[in-house]
């Protein structure tokens, strides 16, 4: 159905209205890594490297970065093996089981990640656990594990029953048949459910921030420099991690129109 | 079928329940039991106790906040929805290469540190802001204007932008999902644009409005690092009251109280959202 043009101009004045309120801040973040800025406000216009150059030596935050990047890594991985295993059951079991499994682990999803961030905090005081980077991990599971596990159940009620039973039947032990017919199945939502849990990971703030001991995270540590001032190496950080995505986003456009005719 | 009750022995069901309880159960009991708990100095005594929803509902200030937040998220909720709505009709609109492209550049944003945008937007915000000058520059106003600076606007503001994307994907997703062939009709029918739009294209996009909503209310309610950036001294909101009980204040009971009241509002609020989203008249989806 076509539109009339004053309703299109008008959709598309909207949109473009809200593209620039929702990358003004990204544009202040990157200039801060180009421009001298004081409060958020350029200094003056001549740009300069100097920020990327500090990061070699900024090893707080770099260090807090490669934090990050374990954290998210073991979480995923954690994540994604926790929530085969959940679904594999919800899928086999059906009925009741399925639905009780779904609604416990999509719990700490749908409340906002401060409540399941202060139920994770009272428990571990409860027994004894001292804040740390474990504790963070744990808590990115809880959040992120909602993710994997419905990405990977709708996947396995997709493939259907007759194959796990063909291969059951034709003497395959339940390890060969996971191994050989299930795995291979389930392989592409796999791969999409652990990137979208490590994005989540990576830039989780909240139970992060209630969860964490001495060691923190990249979001903690930016939290922190929000008194004071973020430093430019951290929007350098930022910069390069969003022309990463931004470049991984491109590619991705790229494949999709050359996969379409 | 009988070779596949191997795979649901009872063993596999108590270690899948074991985790699920470690990881999720116990540890919102948990949360649930501290609320009943009171605090002496440092130490929690763990006598059940009303007190601390007695003080919530009778404490003026904090039924003041808890209104006053749960108002500022339903704005928020509703503000975004009805911005996110034209966006999402119109890259529903688009075709091929140029529909990825905005719906790239519409949630490509999510990646970047959800600190970091408050931080850049407090800079835009600020009394010598971005926004600010430009607003001088251009004449529009005479003097800086602190509307919003450091206060619940800037607060709307800000989460507002921010929730955007999350409000955009759950309505394209359901008007993706509308079949062509029901407005195709109605044209033939010599329907009016805008009458196909409100009496087909609104209702059956029904469950991504109703997510839409529920989503960004949730988010924002609880949240506590934008209102605690951008809020200023007198920006008090519901989350930012509960997250300073388990800092400074050091009331973990009383914390958790009010949190169990926010969870409350939000079990209230999915409630709502799985009415709103029912399609009028149709099966549900």
């Amino acid at each position: 159905m076509t539109r009339s043009l004053s309703a299109q101009v008008g959709l598309a004045l909207i949109t473009a209205l809200l593209l620039i309120a929702i990358y003004g801040p990204i544009g202040v973040t990157v200039a801060g890594a180009f421009l001298p800025m004081k409060g958020g406000i350029i200094q003056s216009f001549t740009p300069s490297l100097a920020a990327f150059g500090k990061l070699s030596t900024d090893t707080g935050l770099i260090r807090s970065l490669m934090m990050t990047l374990a954290v998210g890594a073991v979480a995923t991985v954690i994540s994604v093996m926790l929530a085969t295993a959940l679904a594999l059951f919800s899928t086999e079991r059906g009925g009741t089981h399925a639905r009780v499994v779904t609604l416990i682990v999509f719990l700490p999803f749908v409340m906002p990640p401060m409540v399941t961030g202060l139920s994770l905090l009272i428990f571990f005081r409860d027994v004894g656990i001292d804040r740390s980077l474990l504790t963070v991990t744990i808590g990115h599971v809880a959040i992120i594990l909602a993710i994997a596990y419905r990405g990977i159940a709708v996947r396995l009620t997709d493939l259907g029953r007759s194959q796990i039973e063909a291969s059951l039947d034709l003497g395959a032990s339940r390890w060969q048949t996971f191994h050989r017919v299930i795995l291979p199945n389930i392989t592409g939502s796999l791969a999409a459910s652990a990137l979208l849990c490590f994005a989540l990971s990576f830039d989780e703030t909240l139970v992060t921030l209630l969860l964490t001991g001495t060691e923190s995270t990249f979001p903690i540590k930016l939290w922190g420099m929000t008194r004071l001032g973020i430093t430019p190496a951290a929007n350098a950080i930022l910069a390069i991690l969003l022309a990463l995505t931004l470049a991984g986003s491109a590619l991705a456009i790229g494949l999709r129109r050359r996969s379409q005719p | 079928m009988t070779r596949l009750t191997k795979f649901a022995r009872p063993a596999t069901s108590l270690v899948i329940y074991a985790v699920l309880a470690a990881l999720i159960v116990v540890p919102f009991l948990s949360f649930l039991a501290m609320s009943f708990f009171s605090v002496e100095g440092v130490t929690i005594n763990r006598t059940p106790t009303m007190g601390n929803f007695i003080r919530a509902f009778t404490d003026p200030v904090m039924m003041s906040v808890f209104w006053r937040t749960i108002l500022l998220c339903g704005a928020i909720a509703f503000v975004t929805t009805l911005i996110a709505y034209p966006v999402a009709v119109f890259i529903n609109g688009l075709q091929g290469v140029a529909r990825y492209v905005l719906l790239t550049a519409t949630t490509a944003p999510l990646i970047l540190s959800y600190v970091m945008k408050i931080y850049a937007f407090r800079s835009i915000l600020g009394g010598n802001g971005l926004l600010n000058r430009m607003l001088l520059a251009t004449g529009i106003i005479d003097t800086p204007s602190s509307f919003f600076v450091f206060n619940l606007n800037a607060v709307f503001l800000v989460l507002a932008v921010l929730l955007a994307p999350f409000a955009i994907l759950p309505i394209l997703l359901s008007l993706e999902k509308i079949p062509a062939a029901l407005s195709e009709a109605a044209a033939d029918l010599s329907a009016s644009r805008w009458t196909i739009f409100r009496t087909v294209t609104v209702p059956l996009s029904r469950p991504g409005i109703a997510t839409a909503l529920s989503f960004t209310f949730i988010m924002s309610i609880g949240d506590f690092v934008t209102p605690q950036m951008v809020g200023g001294p007198n920006g008090f909101t519901f989350g930012r009251i509960i997250y300073s009980q388990f800092g400074l204040a050091f009331n973990w009971p009383f914390g958790a109280a009010l949190g169990v009241l926010m969870a409350a509002v939000i079990v209230v609020v999915l409630a709502l959202a799985m009415r709103l989203g029912r399609v009028p008249g149709g099966a549900s989806r």
